[in-house]
This record gives structure tokens, sequence and C-alpha cells, in this order.
């Protein structure tokens, strides 16, 4: 017994020496975007401010199972300080929950109203939009579609791809395509889409690649995939849906503090990085995301906001509308 | 307290702490899930037909997959561990490769391969696809069970039949019945880790009962109703290990070695060619397919991407290798502590608990077993478990002690009793006895057990995910998060450096397990 004490013990000592992370100079941000454009603005945060970033990732691709039901999971004690999300859905769920502290950041100020929380339980930044991209092998000029509502055409038909509604960005677009045109309008469109047999992807990404390698010609997806595609040197179009009609859904970047957690200092000096025109500067040059602060230098091939009609809609009441429908979308898929 | 069980306290020790620190975190969340937070009352109307039916759809999938890996592992085992092929040692390590590969990263290089191969993924997203790919990720693990099983047929039995009758007859009436113990355990296994499987379905865009409980997660964020259908799942899993238990209680499962039995080789003649043939087939289908289809996508452009990609990873060795080195070594304490005690003679109430804790943490899908542990550990007292390595480490030894437990309980039950009992009749103590006779003996067990415990951990995604503390790097995990939106360049080299990893830590593995085995073998002859 006494051989076997000493491994014991010291494997004791092993895991309480690995626990004492009291440092006060950290900050814990959970993000749910993706890990290859968000570490290195938390790199780079850490190198100007000497405040160590301690991160968990997650991925759209896993539907952002890990750090959204972590953030629930871990509501009586959090060890989070600051929440960064790749759409408002995910911030307003927390907001629902009352996982979310109001911080209303400075920075943001000249960024537009309809991107905040109106008590600033979150802060926007960096936006994408919903596109179509396009395999220009198969579709070309006047083929390519131009509104949302010509994927239900019957020359489309089997030949359009869209991510699982029940998730990410695609669930947003759909809420916020309910809140558009009325739950009437845009059931029947759904069911048209149905009968005009759309594939389902598992996610975005899927439905770059079904477009890219030609097993559809086209698909719905967000902007920075979209030019992900592009620099990796794929034949695809991009299409800003509904110019003159509805408009192309924006979805920003989100950014919370978590209440009753445990660095909010740096927490606050986190987000109010993230919130900066550098930042935006990063994420438009690294993934096509497009600033709303205003004068931000961005590469030529990056859309601006100000020449996209956006979809004129409350991200609150939209996020509202979501959890009204996830039953439908759910029957939807499934029948 | 009982006073056999303050005769043996290292035992008891072992299983407080696994009940504890495992079970009981995940007593608490189902318990608060289904009666506190009234998920019984509010959610049992939603398990309805359709939901039933899911689960026998994701039940007759996991039959199919179970009943061919387990043929498959089968005519594998027989001609690898009891006929005299060729390379059959090479092919016995390199078949078990897919086993310790990620199965999402396997689905992703299944359908590339048949899109560029077929330019159609349709017939690869489907049931015959997800049946395919788990398949071929399997059958290495009912080859291991069933080859070992066969290692271990007294040779005496098959050369007194050999006398007597056909081949045809010893394979049917000798070799099958014997090994019986060993299909059903292969069977029961792949059953029950093809029915908990989550990714591959996803991936292909099938719906099977996995998928419905993590739309209720992370759609709905229903914790409740998914902890509540996890149960089902729980209760199909228990169910059935409860009936294998009932019927082959003493059965061997995968034991390594021989224990003093000599074994029989057979030459194959004319089969010879045509099992050859099959093995090689088997061998590139599911390993160098999915090597070449990464290998081709990784250095298309250069290897520039290959060494981001190198880069990427290198953070995430050290804490990946050591992690996974701790909790193999734990694992395969807890799995010796429960199997001797197991086998022993000495009865006790909790000697039949132990198994059945371990077994039953087995079952549970890995992110209810995740949800559990945060929502116990995640409490200002247990703030040194849950801001540290001993979270991930916990979940480990929850999900993979079964396992090892299994492992070695088999190869303990093979030791003769009279040698226990002639050094007990010399005086010599319990842990003498143990120290000098019981563990010598199993050493190359322990190590295989070591083995399989350290691969399953340095690949296990589905609970670390949940619980990795922030700012550590490890390696599935990395490799998962980058992997969205990278360019599919980045991502197969990944992939190709993990895979290469895999291959190369069970090269060393088995070169450092060689003189162990060989010195083994040589004291047994």
């Amino acid at each position: 017994m006494k051989k076997l004490a000493q491994p014991i013990i010291l494997l004791i000592l092993l895991i309480i020496t690995t626990s004492c992370n009291n440092n006060s100079n950290e900050v814990v941000v959970y993000t749910s975007v993706d890990q290859i454009f968000s570490e290195p603005i938390l790199k780079e945060f850490e190198k100007k401010t000497g405040i160590r970033v301690k991160a968990v990732y997650d991925t759209e691709e896993t539907k952002s199972t890990g750090v959204l039901n972590r953030l629930i999971a871990e509501k009586e004690n959090p060890q989070c300080d600051l929440f960064w999300s790749g759409d408002p859905v995910r911030t307003i769920v927390l907001k629902n929950r009352g996982i979310t502290l109001p911080y209303q950041s400075t920075i943001a100020k000249d960024i537009n109203v309809i991107f905040k929380d109106s008590e600033y339980h979150w802060t926007g930044f960096s936006a994408r939009a919903r596109v179509l991209i396009y395999n220009k092998n198969l579709l070309k000029g006047a083929d390519v579609p131009k509104s949302i509502f010509d994927l239900t055409k019957k020359e489309h038909k089997g030949k359009v791809a869209i991510a699982n509604p029940l998730f990410g960005t695609t669930t947003f677009h759909m809420a916020a395509l309910f809140t558009a045109i009325g739950d009437e309008k845009a059931k029947q469109f759904l069911t048209d889409l149905k009968k005009n047999d759309i594939v389902i992807a598992t996610s975005n990404g899927d439905v770059k690649k079904r477009v890219i390698q030609g097993e559809v010609s086209c698909g719905l997806t967000d902007t920075d995939d979209a030019y992900e595609a592009i620099k990796e040197g794929a034949n695809i179009g991009i299409v800003f849906l509904d110019q003159q009609g509805i408009g192309s859904l924006i979805m920003p970047n989100t950014v919370n503090l978590i209440k009753n957690s445990r660095n909010l200092e740096n927490g606050k000096k986190l987000m109010d990085y993230l919130l900066s025109k550098e930042t935006e500067a990063k994420l438009a040059k690294s993934c096509a995301q497009m600033p709303l602060h205003k004068g931000v230098k961005i590469p030529n091939n990056i859309p601006s906001l100000d020449n996209i009609i956006p979809m004129k809609i409350e991200y609150g009441k939209t996020s509202q509308k979501l959890e009204e429908i996830q039953n439908y979308l759910k029957e939807w898929i499934e029948n | 307290m009982d006073r056999k069980l303050t005769e043996q306290p290292l035992y008891t020790i072992m299983f407080l702490s696994f009940l504890f620190f495992i079970v009981i975190p995940i007593i608490f969340t189902i318990g608060t899930a289904l009666f506190v937070d009234g998920s019984l009352s509010d959610n049992l109307h939603l398990l309805d037909i359709e939901t039933l039916l899911l689960l026998t759809k994701s039940s007759i999938i996991a039959f199919v997959v179970a009943l061919f890996s387990t043929t498959f592992g089968t005519a594998l085992g027989f001609w690898l561990y009891k006929t005299t092929v060729i390379f059959r040692g090479f092919f016995k390590i390199a078949l078990l490769i897919p086993l310790f590969i990620s199965p999402y990263i396997l689905a992703v290089a299944w359908k590339d391969f048949f899109f560029y191969t077929f330019n159609n993924i349709s017939i690869i997203s489907s049931y015959m696809g997800v049946i395919l790919v788990l398949t071929t990720i399997f059958t290495p693990l009912s080859m291991l069970i069933i080859g070992s099983a066969l290692s271990n047929i007294n040779s005496q039995l098959e050369e007194t039949g050999l006398v007597l009758t056909s081949f045809r007859n010893i394979i049917l009436k000798i070799i099958l019945p014997l090994i019986k113990p060993a299909l059903i355990s292969s069977f029961v296994l792949v059953f029950i880790f093809t029915v908990s499987e989550f990714s591959v379905p996803a991936y292909f865009g099938v719906k099977v009962f996995t998928t419905e409980i993590f739309t209720q997660f992370s759609a709905f964020y229903n914790h409740s109703l998914a902890i509540l259908q996890s149960a089902l799942l729980i209760l199909i899993c228990v169910l059935l290990l409860f009936a294998e238990r009932k019927h082959i209680a003493d059965a061997p499962f995968l034991s390594i070695g021989g224990k003093g039995t000599s074994r029989k080789f057979y030459s194959l003649k004319n089969w010879g060619m045509l099992s050859q043939l099959f093995i090689f087939n088997w061998f590139f289908i599911s390993v160098v397919f999915p090597f070449i289809i990464l290998f081709v996508q990784s250095f298309k452009s250069g290897t520039t991407k290959f060494i981001q990609a190198f880069e990427l990873l290198i953070p995430t060795f050290s804490n990946s290798i050591g992690l996974a080195f701790v909790g193999a070594l734990i694992i395969v304490f807890v799995g010796f502590t429960a199997a001797y005690h197991t086998a022993s003679k000495i009865e006790t109430k909790m000697k039949k608990s132990f198994d059945w804790l371990l077994l039953i943490v087995f079952a549970i899908p890995s992110t209810i077993f995740g949800i559990s542990l945060i929502k116990f550990y995640n409490q200002p007292i247990f703030d040194f478990i849950y801001s540290s390595y001993a979270i991930i480490l916990i979940g480990y030894v929850g999900k993979f002690s079964f396992i090892s437990a299994k492992l070695i309980g088999n190869a303990i039950k093979q030791i003769p009793n009279s040698l226990d009992e002639a050094a007990q009749i010399q005086g010599v103590t319990s842990f003498s006895r143990l120290q000098k006779i019981l563990i010598p003996l199993i050493l190359p067990t322990l190590f295989v057990a070591f083995i399989i415990s350290f691969l399953f951990s340095l690949g296990e995604l589905g609970t670390t995910i949940m619980l990795y503390p922030p700012g550590t790097e490890i390696m599935p995990i990395k490799v998962f998060t980058i992997m969205a939106n990278a360019p599919q360049t980045l991502t197969s080299s990944m992939t190709l450096i993990v895979f290469s990893i895999t291959l190369l830590i069970i090269t060393s593995f088995y070169f450092l397990a060689k003189p162990f085995i060989k010195n083994y073998n040589y004291n047994n002859d």
C-alpha cells in the first residue's frame, strides 16, 4: 500500500497545482466564431494589453453546442467573462435566460443603434450577409437567381442547397424572412422550396462545398464562407439577393459580458477591443466581414454595407420569431 | 460498513471515488432534469410514437452495423489469428487504425472519395453510407475481440476434432460454439457504439435518435427533454448488456495472450488466396483509401498548408499526449481494481455494483455525460477540479474504464486458480500474490488495456469539447474547431497529421510491447 500511496499523492498534488489559476490578469472568452478567424484577434489583444486570454472555441459546424450549452449549464457559477458570437441569435438566447450583463461601450458609439440591444446586453460589430453562391460552370447570366423566391422556380429543381434551418445563421435567415414577409407567405415559400427538392446540407460550409463541387448549382450561405471559397480559387459567384425587394439579411457579430463573471474589468477591455475599428479592419481582411463603424479601411473586394439594401428587421423581435417557428421548421425538415 | 470491505481498502476507496466523482454527477443531473425541473411531467408526452419509431430506426441501423462488423471481424479474426496468412502481424496492427480515428474525419474522407470517384454522393449520404462507414470503423473492434477469443482456444480440442471430422465441422461444431460469447460481446459492444454515434449520421444528413437528442440540445436548448431521450438510449444499452451478462457471464472478452494454452494454426491451402485478397482489400478500403484522399487533398497545392497545419497543432501535442497518458494510467488502475475484485471469491454487495456502474456510465451519450459533469462540478467548492485538467481526466475515466475492466477481467479469469491457491498455502500475503503472481501474468493485457485507453482518450471529442478548461489546447478539439471555414487543404493536412500521429503511436506501442509479450510467452512455454 505504501508503494501505491506515493503515486496517488503525487497525482493529487499535480491536479491541485494545475488547478491553482487565481490569476487576475486574465480574461475568459467563449466564442462561436471560427477559431481560424477569432484566435488571431484574441492573440493580438493579449499582445497589446498583457492580459492573458483564455479561450474556449466552438464552431458553427457543430452548431455551437459546446459553448452555448456550456454557458447555460454554468449559469449559477460562470467561468466565462465574455461571449463573442458570430450572430445575434445565441446572444439573445443568453439574454432571455438572464446570463448576460449590460455594458454600454463608448467605443461603439458610432455603430448604428439597430445593431445594439436596447438595454445594451449585447453590441454588434463586423457584419456578415446572407448571400447566394453559384457555380459559374453551371449557372450563367440571366439564369442566376436574383431573389430568394427565384429558388422555387422549376429550372432550379433539386439544384439548390441550404443548411439545416434549425441551426446557426440559416435559422436566423428563416426567422428574418417570416418577420419580413409574414408567416403565411414564408410558409408558402418553404413549402414551394420543399416541392422543388431543395437539398438540406449539414452546415453553411457544407453548402459551400456542394456548390463548389457542382453537386448543386447554387446555395444560400454567409459572406465569409463565400469569400473564403473564392480565396481558395473556387469558380463561384456571389449574389446579394433581393436588392430590388426585401433586401439581404445582415448579421453582425455580437459581444456581451456574462453576469457575475470573475474578471469583469478585463472583460470590458476585451469587449472594447473587439468593438474597435482595428478589429473590424482585421475581420474584413481575414474573413470578408463588413465593418459597422464608419471609415474603416477594407480591402477593395469586400462589399460595403453602404452599397447593400438590408432586410429591415429588428434583431430582438426576429429572435422572438425564431422561437415561435422552430417547431414548424423541424416539421418542415422532417416531412 | 461490511467487514469484508474494510479488508479491501484500495477497492473500497476506488469504488467510492468512482461513485462520487463520476456516478453521482450523472444521477444528480438526470434526477434534477427529470424530477426537480419537471421534465418528466412536462416532456413525457413528447416521447410519442415518432420518437419510438426513430429509436427503432437507430436500433435497426445499429443492428445491421453490429451484424456486419461481427461477421467481417470473425473472418478477419480467424485469418489473422488462426491461420498462417502472410503479413498477419502487420495487418493485426494496421487494420486497427480506423478504430482510433475520429468517425467524423473518416466520414469526410469517404464522402470526398465517393464524390471524386463516382461524381455522386447520394449513395454515401444515406443509411447505406452510415452503415458502410460505421462498419469499417467498428470491424477492427470485432476482429480484436473475436481474434483474441480464437487465440485462446485450446489446440487439443481442435486437433482431436481434426482426427475425427472435417475442417468445416471443426469450424461449425468446435470453434464457433467456443467463441460464441466473444461473438455476442462483439455484437453488443458494436451495437452500443453505433446507437450512440452522432457525428457520422449527422454529417451524412441521416436522422437518427442521437441527432434528435442533439437537436433538442442545440436548437431548442431543451436539456431536460434531451436527457429524458438519452435515458431511453441508456435503458436500451443497459438491457442489452444485462442480457449479455445473463447469458455469457463468464465468457472471455477481449482477452490478450495465450495464458498457458498452446495455439493451433491452420494452413488455408485453396482458400489462402481468397482470404489474402479479402484482407488486402479490407486494408485498402478501410485504411488506404481515406489516407490517399487526405494525402492528395493535403498536398495538391504544395506543402505550405501542411506546414501551417503542423504549426497549429504543435501546441496541442504535449497537452493531449500527457492527458491521454495520465488518463490511460488511471483507467487501467480503475479497470484492474474493478476486475480483480469482480474475479475474486470474496462476496460483497459492492462487487457487482462496480461492474454495473462502469457499464452504465459507458452507455451514456458523450454530451449528456459532459453536461452532467458541468452541472455537478461547476460550483465554487469544486473549482479546483472544474477549472483544471482533472475534469478532462474524470471524463476519460468515466467513458473508458468499462472497456479496461472487461479486458483485464477476462485475463484474470484465465489464470489458473491453482497458482494462487499454492501460494496461499505457502502463507504468501495477498499483496505479494498480487505483485508476484497475478500482475506479471497479466502484464501484456495491462499493457494492451493501457494502449487502447490511451488511444481512445487521445481521440475523445464529444465529452472533452464540453469540458476543456479555457485556454487549453487539445488536439481533437483544435482539429474540429479549425475545420470550419479553413481551406480544404488545411483541414485535410490537420487530419493527415492526426492520422499519422495515431499510426506512429500505435507502431511505437507495438514495438514497446513486443519484448514484454515475447518474454511473457517464453515464461509460459
